[in-house]
């Protein structure tokens, strides 16, 4: 191909030839027509959302870690990996372009969020293919998440939104910055959702009231610290006061599956701090949901109970 | 000449010429800082178009099949849908093309959307927000550059109007709004 002499018409053809290999380089996601649908080999792919944290990542790593033997142990089962939704990597189109190329036939997902939202509900389907959210292909375009249609099957597990695991979770985490839950306070603390509000209050108003009845604690509050709350602490600080108002003393607790400095450090520790009373009154830890042995159990059985559903599914074949 | 004037008038075609060529992105960083500190109150990359559906009555989940997914989705003008799901017991989520609609199903409420890009915003979000992988290098470049023309224009002039004259002033007032700033943020 000959370019132009001229300096600017030069420019715009090299412009242009960069922008055709782009084009004829990106990668394309469509299934590739080669079902294993006779072969079955089940690989097991725990989601999260992600965060610039390397706190964050290490606990999620750590979960996987922990967890691996049990389900390598599941008949069929002989890959577990840990991917992140957005911010850090291996992304989710990352592991299962990894898995798709180890040839399993089938993948099971499980997404580490707390509650149904966006990201359960409509995020983490687009990406692997099993929905097509005009919104959430635009975002993930802007936010350049990869979309990755695996050849496998994929099945996804639903969130961790089940208040039994979350209330012994928070009331252990409560308990030992407790003095006498008698006379103390809950502050719930968690990311929120603005679509998916209505399901965030029934998952904590539940979580607050089992809690209280297996600490013995006097009451509890929730705050968010997401996006419906602008990433803010006034909504921590907020509730703190509320709970102070009717108790000797608040325990603020962060309903966050891992860790992350800009959440429990930034958000919600000013949100604390900004209490006038916060050295004497307000107990804070900055801690999360992650480790709890019964969460590694929530995902074991899970993984099991889809496992046995897709055995029988191929048994029918 | 002496070296000092030899100096200034490379420093001063610097400046002039580093202001054409990043004349373009100056705008488009200042464009898309301003879209994006507003992110609370507006989307500064996508226009939503909503439109309120009223269904004849209130219907339970079990009665949700597709024929009657394809009534709700013909009240907001979609032929066909690709899917449905559902975000809870009362509310069905129905997927389209370019769209999707949220229905409530206990009082029969819906809301269909449709997201588009906002023109030009978009665009230069997409640079501000280095949402392709190699940009946030020619960012990169492109902030440093920024601060090449900063400094050299502090020594264009000489005397009254240079720095040792009112530029210096100028300096320190333009410095103080953020300075400010810091000192409320630690009150």
């Amino acid at each position: 191909m000959r370019l132009p002499a001229h300096p600017v018409r030069y420019l715009l053809s090299l412009l242009l030839l960069a922008l055709t290999a782009c084009a004829e380089s990106e990668p394309r996601n469509e299934p590739s027509g080669d079902s294993p649908a006779n072969r079955q080999k089940i690989a097991v792919l725990l989601v999260n959302h992600g965060s610039r944290s390397s706190g964050w990542k290490q606990n999620l790593l750590e979960l996987e870690r922990r967890v691996a033997p049990r389900i390598r142990a599941i008949d069929g089962i002989d890959t577990l990996s840990t991917a992140f939704m957005e911010h850090t990597e291996p992304s989710i189109s990352t592991a299962l372009k990894a898995l798709d190329s180890n040839g399993y036939s089938d993948i099971i997902v499980i997404p580490l969020f707390l509650s149904t939202g966006a990201h359960v509900f409509d995020d983490i389907p687009t990406i692997i293919g099993k929905k097509e959210n005009p919104a959430t292909l635009e975002q993930m375009r802007l936010e350049g998440i990869e979309r990755y249609l695996p050849s496998a099957r994929t099945h996804l597990s639903g969130p961790l939104d089940f208040s039994e695991l979350l209330a012994k979770n928070v009331a252990r985490r409560a308990g030992t910055m407790s003095d006498d839950p008698s006379r103390e306070g809950l502050v719930l603390v968690g990311y929120g959702s603005e679509p998916f509000r209505e399901a965030w209050e029934r998952t904590f108003e539940k979580t607050g009231r089992q809690a209280c009845k297996e600490g013995g604690f006097a009451g509890f509050t929730t705050a968010w610290c997401g996006h419906v709350a602008h990433y803010s602490p006034d909504s921590t600080s907020a509730a703190v006061g509320r709970i102070l108002k009717q108790h000797d003393r608040a325990i603020v607790i962060p309903l966050l599956v891992s860790f992350s400095e800009r959440f429990q450090i930034d958000i919600i520790g000013q949100g604390v701090a900004s209490v006038a009373e916060n050295g004497r009154r307000v107990r804070y830890r900055p801690d999360a949901i992650l480790p709890d042995p019964d969460l590694d159990a929530w995902i074991v059985s899970t993984t099991k109970t889809i496992a046995e559903g897709i055995r029988k599914e191929q048994g029918h074949k | 000449m002496k070296p000092f004037d030899n100096a200034r008038k490379i420093n001063n075609i610097l400046h002039r010429d580093l202001g054409y060529f990043f004349a373009a992105l100056i705008i488009a960083y200042s464009l898309s800082g301003i879209a994006l500190n507003h992110v609370d109150e507006w989307n500064p990359d996508f226009v939503i178009t909503k439109k309120e559906i009223s269904l004849d009555r209130g219907y339970a989940k079990d009665e949700i099949t597709a024929s009657s997914i394809g009534r709700f989705s013909a009240l907001a003008g979609e032929p066909s849908f690709r899917l449905y799901d559902f975000p809870s017991e009362r509310q069905v989520k129905i997927y389209y093309k370019n769209a999707t609609m949220l229905v409530d199903l206990g009082s029969g409420k819906g809301t269909y959307e449709q997201v588009s890009r906002r023109p030009l915003f978009y665009q230069v979000n997409v640079l501000h927000r280095n949402s392709v992988e190699w940009w946030k290098w020619a960012s990169d470049l492109f902030a440093f550059m920024l601060i090449v023309i900063t400094v050299t224009g502090m020594f264009m002039l000489r005397g009254r109007n240079g720095l040792p004259g009112r530029g210096k002033w100028l300096i320190a007032a333009g410095a103080l709004p953020p300075l400010v700033a810091l000192v409320m943020q630690q009150l």
